[in-house]
Order: C-alpha cells, then sequence, then structure tokens
C-alpha cells in the first residue's frame, strides 16, 4: 500500500514525525494510518487531525510513503529509517533523517537543525539550505554521521560534519562557521565559501572544496607528494553529484594536511 | 579421428575446482604496470610448488580501470581460499607495493572476500589512511613516490584448474612453432596459461616411486622413454608439449583449448604436429571434463 500525506493544518506545537515511515506505514492500510499517533507536547495526536491520506494499492519493491505540505514543525522525519523512500515535498523541522541506516529521504525544501545527524547509511537529499549540526553528533556522542550520504543543493548551516566518522556529505551551495570540526574521518564536498574556522579539530576525513576555499589554517601543512589514484576515486564518485563537482575528475588539486593540532591525518583538497 | 591430418584423440582434458581471484594493477605509465603484473605473476606455474598459479590476463585502457590509468588484469588460483589469500598478500605486497606508482584494486564483484590491502596497510606504520569511496574501502599507504592504494578486500570465487592440451609432434621445432601458436590462441579474458610462454615439458602424473614428491614426470608421453617404459607415443613422435590453462569458469577454459586446437589445426599435420590429446585422471580427479573432439573447431570435418 502506497500513501500520501497531503498536509491540511499546521500544528501550533512541535510534533514528533519520526513514525511516518514508508516500511511500517505501507503495512497499514488508511484507516490505520490516519490513527498513528505523533506526539505533540504531552498527547500523542492521530496523523487524521492534520494530513489527508490518499492511498493506493500498488506492489513497490521498496516501500514509498510521501508527505507533502510545510512541514516545518514537523521534527524527527526519516528518523532510523532503514529502508524504502520518503519523500517530503515542502520543508521539515529539525533532525530530519536522524540515525537513518538506509534508504532514501528526500526534502524537496529546507530541513532545520540536526539534518542527517548520526546517521549511518542511506541517502538525505535536501533541495533547499539545512540548518545547523547537519551530519554532526548529537548532543554528549563522540560520533557524528557514520555513514551513507547527505546532499544539500542549497546551504548549510554551522557545525556541518562535526564530529563526523564516515560517509560522504555533498554541499552545492554555502556552509557555515566550523565546516567539518572535530571531523574524525569521511569525505566534505562544498561548491561554495564557507565561515571561519573549517577543519578546526580534524583529526582525519577529507574536505573538498570546489568553489571558493578559506586560506588554510596555520595549524594545516601543504603536502607536496601527489595523490592521483585516490584523487581519481574521489573526484569521479563526486562528479555523480553534478554541478561544479562534475568537472572534477579533470582538474588538478593541492593538497593540504591537518590539524596538526589533533591528528595531521584530515586534508584539504583545494582542485586548481 | 583425424581433422587436417591430425589425430585427435577420444579422450578429455581433466580439470579440477580451484579458488581464483582476479586483480587489477594500474600505474602511471603502462610499463609500471606491466613490469608490477610480471613480477606478482612470478614464479607462479603450478601450484605443485609455487603455492598458485598465476599469470597475466590482459591489458586494460584507462577507461577500463577505476582510476583512469594504463592497467593490467591478472589472475591467481590455489587449491584453498586460505592459500589463495596468502599469495594474495606475499604477491602484492613484494611485487605491486614496491613498483613504482602502483595502485591495486579487486578485479571482481561478487565472491568472498579475502584481504589485499587490509594487512599492507600496517606497512603504512600508522600514517596509513582507509577511505571509503563508493561504497568500496580502499587504504591510502603512505610510500616514497606518493602513496600507495589498494583496495581493502579481493573477491575469491570457484575456478576452474589443469585444462590442457598435449601437443605431440615430430621434432622441437614442430612443437614449438605449435605450441606457440596455441598458446597466443589461446590467450583470452577469463584464462591464463600459467607456464613460460603458455607452454610446459615437464606434464607431470600425480605422484612419483619417491614418496616425498606429490608429482612426477610422465613417462607415458617422454619420447626419450618409449620402448623402455609405457608409452602412448608413436613411431613419429620426437617431442611433446603441453599446454595447461586455468580459467574464471568451465566455460572460458573450454573456450580456450578449442581456440588452441583450431590454431593447431589450421597449420596441419604438414607442420608437423600429428596428434593432439590431453591429461587426465581416469576422470576420478576432477569433475571438469573437456572432451576433445567437443571442442573440435566448427566445421571441422574428420
Amino acid at each position: 500500500m502506497r500513501h500520501r500525506l497531503l498536509l491540511r493544518a499546521t500544528p501550533s506545537l512541535r510534533v514528533d514525525a519520526r513514525a511516518l515511515l514508508p516500511a511500517a506505514l505501507s503495512a497499514l492500510g488508511r484507516e490505520e494510518v490516519l490513527r498513528v499517533l505523533l506526539p505533540c507536547g504531552r498527547e500523542g495526536v492521530p496523523v487524521g487531525e492534520w494530513f489527508e491520506v490518499l492511498s493506493q494499492v500498488l506492489d513497490d519493491s521498496l516501500p514509498c510513503l510521501t508527505v507533502e505540505g510545510d512541514l516545518g514543525r514537523f521534527d524527527f522525519l526519516g528518523a532510523a529509517l532503514s529502508d524504502g523512500s520518503l519523500e517530503v515535498e515542502g520543508n521539515v523541522g529539525d533532525c530530519a533523517g536522524l540515525g537513518m541506516s538506509g534508504g532514501e529521504l528526500r526534502v524537496q525544501g529546507s530541513a532545520r537543525d540536526l539534518a542527517g545527524c548520526a546517521m549511518s547509511g542511506g541517502r538525505l537529499q535536501v533541495q533547499g539550505s539545512v540548518g545547523d549540526f547537519a551530519a554532526g553528533a548529537l548532543a554528549g556522542e563522540m560520533e557524528g554521521m557514520r555513514g551513507g550520504t547527505l546532499v544539500v543543493r542549497g546551504r548549510a548551516g554551522a557545525r556541518l560534519g562535526d564530529r563526523m566518522r564516515r560517509g560522504t556529505v555533498v554541499v552545492h551551495g554555502e556552509a557555515g562557521e566550523f565546516l567539518g570540526s572535530r571531523m574524525v574521518a569521511g569525505t566534505i564536498a562544498i561548491a561554495g565559501r564557507c565561515g571561519a574556522h573549517a577543519g578546526w579539530g580534524m583529526r582525519r576525513g577529507t574536505v573538498v572544496f570546489a568553489g571558493d576555499a578559506p586560506a588554510p589554517p596555520a595549524s594545516f601543512v601543504p603536502v607536496r607528494a601527489e595523490a592521483e589514484v585516490f584523487w581519481q576515486l574521489l573526484a569521479r564518485d563526486l562528479a555523480g553529484f553534478g554541478g561544479v563537482f562534475e568537472d572534477l575528475p579533470r582538474r588538478n588539486i593541492a593538497r593540504w594536511a591537518g590539524d596538526l593540532a589533533v591528528d595531521g591525518k584530515g586534508e584539504w583538497i583545494l582542485p586548481r | 579421428m583425424r581433422v587436417n591430418g591430425i589425430a585427435i584423440d577420444d579422450g578429455f582434458a581433466e580439470a579440477f575446482a580451484m579458488k581464483a581471484t582476479r586483480l587489477v594493477i594500474t600505474a602511471h605509465e603502462r610499463m609500471w604496470a606491466m613490469l608490477a603484473a610480471t613480477s606478482a605473476t612470478g614464479m607462479a606455474t603450478s601450484v605443485i610448488g609455487c603455492g598458485c598459479e598465476g599469470g597475466i590476463e590482459g591489458e586494460l585502457s584507462p577507461q577500463e580501470t577505476p582510476d583512469g590509468r594504463p592497467g593490467v588484469s591478472i589472475l591467481l588460483f590455489a587449491v584453498s581460499g586460505k592459500e589463495l589469500a596468502r599469495q594474495v598478500e606475499r604477491r602484492v605486497g613484494q611485487c605491486v607495493m614496491t613498483c613504482p606508482t602502483t595502485a591495486i584494486f579487486a578485479g571482481l564483484r561478487e565472491g568472498e572476500p579475502v584481504p589485499l590491502g587490509r594487512n599492507l596497510r600496517f606497512f603504512g606504520d600508522g600514517w596509513q589512511i582507509a577511505k571509503v569511496i563508493a561504497g568500496v574501502r580502499y587504504w591510502r599507504i603512505p610510500v616514497m613516490d606518493g602513496e600507495f592504494v589498494a583496495q581493502e578486500t579481493t573477491r575469491v570465487v570457484k575456478g576452474v584448474g589443469g585444462g590442457n592440451l598435449l601437443l605431440l609432434a615430430r621434432d622441437t621445432d614442430a612443437a614449438l612453432a605449435g605450441a606457440t601458436a596455441a598458446a597466443q590462441a589461446m590467450r583470452m579474458p577469463g584464462v591464463i596459461l600459467p607456464f613460460p610462454g603458455g607452454v610446459v615439458r615437464s606434464g607431470s602424473k600425480v605422484g612419483s616411486k619417491y614418496s616425498s614428491l606429490p608429482a612426477s614426470t610422465n613417462e607415458a608421453f617422454c619420447p626419450s622413454l618409449a620402448g623402455r617404459a609405457r608409452s602412448e607415443l608413436g613411431e613419429e613422435v620426437r617431442c611433446v608439449l603441453e599446454i595447461v590453462i586455468d580459467g574464471m569458469t568451465e566455460g572460458s577454459v573450454a573456450a580456450a583449448m578449442r581456440a588452441g586446437m583450431a590454431a593447431v589445426i589450421a597449420r596441419g599435420a604438414q607442420a608437423g604436429v600429428s596428434r593432439i590429446t590431453a591429461g587426465n585422471y581416469g576422470g576420478k580427479l576432477g569433475p571438469f571434463h573437456f572432451r576433445l573432439h567437443q571442442l573440435l573447431p566448427e566445421g571441422a570435418a574428420p
């Protein structure tokens, strides 16, 4: 069963929408979906309170769910997503795709803070912008994103990829301060400018500045040796994200290693 | 049966299952990839004494390799997955990692993973870095010309080892010419001919009068022993050469044998090869039986 949820009314409080998962809802009939409770304040409010539900009996190979409307007050959309496809035609609130391990979450609008936070697999694509701490770690946790792919067509806020451990983050627009701060590993590729303190406390991992790169900080050193093989492997993968990344395999690079204040095994790649 | 004057035995080549893997070696220039491949497949003629059988499968253009550089594809075969894993690590570590500008990748997507760069990374002495790109994990090991990139694992599948052709000829010149032509025709994707030039003169039988030897000379095909030991050779045969084929599949071994037979048959009996036969163990050793009559080139009239 494939469902399409159309937002009819905007809730006055924030709503925890983590129950809207394609695999779970595709097993339910329309009436059952209308009764699914979404935590809102101290209460659980049924889906039917805010959404109109259109249902079709389709034999999808993967469970699919579409949610339509401005869901800026709905948090945790796609949280813990493990398979199937969830499409949101509009904005979403905080923690979109939090801890997702598989499947695909596509947001046609923008997402607020903590998008893709602690995700370990799957693909999260945001057509608009994301807030702070995207692909980062939850408060108190040691590791941020641990796998999967986060693609942001617009702008990313501050602390993108903070404590990121593995996976790929691609931003077609700009990013805020502290890009890749305390990064443990993984790859961040950014097409636009970024704010101050990029790579602060970066232990390992790769940041590719496909557009305007900031001046490397004093705790980074230039790497004189070539990394032709690695660059071609990475650039060919990033080229698939289109935009300015498409041209990366044909560009030469400069590399900087750091942050020497921690482990010094991270790197900045500056295509020329 | 005679085709173009050459007697084709109504027998079969008996082959057995082996563990196989394909590795792709790339380098800044084609020459260095080939040198690494040649070195990595050196002394890999027979599992009897080398641990594995290996050879160069073919060259790869920059468009065919993961990093866009010229490459060479090699195949390695061993009797067990464990031994193959040991050989892969040893040969890649000593012959590929040491060769300027090279990188190494798995050439198969399916099969059981065995370490490729997983343990070689420790050569980096703590400076090595893992990188997952498009779901594949690589190790970047700092070396003096930059870094050695090795995919973490390669895949091991079931292969077929021991396909063979025996060419019986009137003299050395004829045997060498026939074997060379056959070996050249038999080089194709999915197979290797592990012996020097693809040709082996010391065809063996299983066992020996000496208990410590697992294999010994196949006296039935030794012209020098004709008349003294049980012989398979006619009066006119003074030189026998064998071509051994290892392949990724039963079909690839059969295709190579077919091509080899066609090349020899096309030269005709006047070129000096008077008979084609194949080695087997009565069908008791290996499950793959390649019957020579079924491998004759299409349209070959008896």
